[in-house]
């Protein structure tokens, strides 16, 4: 065997036992003239001693076979599982943890971000949401795998990635407004309302900023617990940093919208862990899950609306809101950066894949989508219906639920000058541009 | 073949699997309970995940690569949440017999701290990839489970290894000189 053959790994085989006869013979004779190769083993050999010694340091359990105890307690804790899993699986959970998971997985997987217009010094490139575009998801492919598992692959998520963020802008909870104008100076940007109509209630939500390095081994493994280890993270992504910068938002109620905006000023905002991610992994992702609705907007922006106007079939409450209810959010573009060695549509298409897109159809769509301005907003085929519309002489996005309880509320998107609107309400598609050009 | 296990089928593999993944995680993380439950999720993820996860008699590498996985993360989110492993007191480290010295086990427990520490600094595939050949497994098993090919294993546990001996001494080495300096400062 030639001295450029045996390299540190057939020499780690080698004294694992781990080579073949043949292997084993040669490289045995290539050590009784090789001093640097027998060097090389030694040193190997005191390392794997040092590891053993320190792994066999750690704790053993004691001999007894406890799987029959264990059989017994995991089947309780399935059945507990699962039971909470029929409740919890609603259509725009769905919704939202395919935009929670497209968001974490790589922010950059939706939000995408091409290497177009170079940022600050050298290396950043920015995405704005310009314009919507609805993607079907086949529901089998939710209804599969890991995707349905939203608590386990939660859970996942947040163990994976807490160690990877750091939080530049905590979420505060959100204020009372007393008017426009007071919203207006606080947020940054001139807020409209519904003309000659007094909100109910006008909150501010405060900006999110975070960034969150990205570790392709890690995110890797969302992907394989989700049963999609066939899916490969582009090697580009790894060490990458992403800034995702959410600015502040408004959002205004108008009608009886019930105890909604106290509700969400009670329980929203930051905890005492947002400040240092280090303090608290879950809540800090929770938080992120949040940032990453918001700015990915199919979850977020419909979410805070599905919130207020009772949508969600498994909310729980005090008062109740009526079909009265229409609820406004408004925010600027969310912002998000990253390197430009980062391919958008090569991230892109994995995420596409992950949401059941066959490997061509993903290619084909995302060679459609500017990745630089585009929210694409995943939408469960069969338990919602959508449309394109045009809202005040801007391209919007018009969704309802499919089935009967939810199709007379609407959510309709759109971006108008840089603002990014949701505007929810019950009603037909009229009512809903009607409304959206009554914004002054 | 079906997207759902058939019971026996999957009790079957939980009891053949069951002991040697648990004993996997209890190595990592402190104590039993959490060992239990992390082992627990670890099969359900299995379960979720349907009878194709077995197609090929790869089950158990895809047990170990998830509950390596499972436990490593759990470890850093303790860390992270400043869980600190129990130097005193009535630990969860059995003691090694009446003869044990109550030094003598805290000096035992800081070395498990140790390599704890020096497990969830590495990065996840090499911690991975020491702690399935602690455990005996092949090139081969290895292999499967952490979607590597067979000849690359050889190299990649000589570069975990080094990693590992490196962080490990560095370790050795600031905890031997802590007691020193606490010593120095005292006598100031």
């Amino acid at each position: 065997m030639k001295h450029e053959e045996v390299n540190q790994g057939v020499l780690r085989a080698y004294l694992d036992g781990e080579l073949d006869s043949t292997r084993l013979f040669a490289v045995e004779q290539h050590l009784q003239g090789c001093s640097v190769c027998s060097g090389e083993v030694a040193i190997l050999r005191n390392r794997a001693a040092l590891v053993r010694d320190g792994l066999d340091r750690l704790p053993k359990l004691p001999d007894a076979d406890t799987s029959a105890r264990a059989w017994s307690a995991f089947q309780k804790k399935r059945e507990e599982w699962m039971d909470g899993d029929q409740n919890r699986w609603t259509l725009w959970q769905k919704l939202s943890l395919a935009g929670g998971c497209l968001g974490v997985a790589a922010v950059a997987l939706v939000l995408t971000v091409a290497p177009v217009r170079a940022w600050a010094e050298n290396l950043l490139a920015i995405f704005r949401v310009e314009r919507f575009t609805i993607l079907e998801i086949n529901p089998a492919t939710l209804k599969n795998e890991g995707l349905q598992n939203n608590q386990l692959l939660n859970q996942t998520i947040g163990r994976v990635l807490s160690d990877e963020i750091t939080v530049t802008q905590s979420p505060q909870k959100p204020q009372l407004m007393a008017n426009a104008a007071t919203a207006s100076k606080i947020a940054g940007f001139p807020v409209q309302l519904l003309l000659g109509q007094t909100p109910s209630s006008l909150l501010l939500e405060s900006g999110i900023g975070m960034n969150m390095k990205l570790d392709g081994d890690r995110i890797q493994s969302i992907l394989d617990e989700a049963g999609r280890s066939d899916l490969r993270i582009p090697a580009s992504v790894d060490g990458a940093v992403i800034g995702v910068r959410v600015p502040a938002g408004v959002m205004a109620f108008y009608g009886n919208c019930g105890d909604v905006a106290s509700r969400m000023m009670a329980q929203a905002g930051a905890g005492p862990g947002t400040k240092n991610p280090s303090a608290s992994a879950d809540h800090h992702v929770v938080v992120h899950l949040g940032g990453a609705d918001k700015s990915v907007s199919e979850a977020g922006v419909e979410n805070q609306a599905m919130h207020a106007n009772k949508v969600s079939p498994g909310e729980t409450s005090g008062q109740e809101a009526d079909a009265t209810c229409v609820s406004l959010f408004e925010i600027p573009s969310p912002i998000v950066s990253a390197p430009q060695e980062i391919d958008p549509a090569q991230i892109a298409q994995v995420a596409l894949q992950f949401l059941g897109m066959s490997a061509n159809d993903a290619a084909n769509f995302t060679q459609t989508v500017d990745w630089t301005s585009t929210l694409v907003l995943p939408v469960v085929r069969g338990e919602s219906k959508y449309e394109q519309v045009h809202v005040n002489g801007n391209e919007g996005a018009l969704l309802r639920g499919a089935n009967q309880n939810q199709s007379g509320h609407f959510s309709l998107m759109w971006v108008d000058n840089g603002i990014v609107f949701a505007l929810n309400g019950t009603g037909d598609d009229t009512t809903a541009i009607n409304l959206a050009s009554q914004l002054q | 073949m079906s997207d759902r296990w058939i019971e026996a089928e999957f009790e079957a593999i939980f009891r053949e699997h069951y002991q040697r993944i648990v004993r996997v995680i209890r190595r990592v993380l402190q104590r039993d309970s959490e060992a239990e439950e992390v082992c627990a999720e670890v099969f359900l993820r299995l379960y979720r995940s349907g009878p194709g996860v077995a197609a090929g008699g790869l089950v158990g590498g895809w047990l170990y690569r998830t509950a390596t996985r499972a436990s490593i993360d759990a470890l850093r989110a303790n860390r992270r949440r400043g869980v600190e492993e129990q130097l005193e007191g009535n630990g969860p480290v059995e003691t090694e017999g009446p003869t044990e010295s109550p030094l003598t086990l805290l000096l035992r427990r800081e070395r498990i701290v140790e390599v704890r520490e020096v497990l969830a600094k590495l990065r996840v595939k090499k911690a991975q990839l020491l702690l399935m050949r602690h455990s005996g497994l092949s090139y081969r098993e290895i292999a499967e489970a952490l979607q590597l090919s067979v000849n690359s294993v050889g190299q990649k546990l000589a570069r975990a290894e080094a990693e590992f001996s490196a962080l490990y001494e560095r370790q050795q080495r600031r905890n031997s000189k802590a007691p020193q300096l606490r010593a120095a400062k005292e006598g100031q």
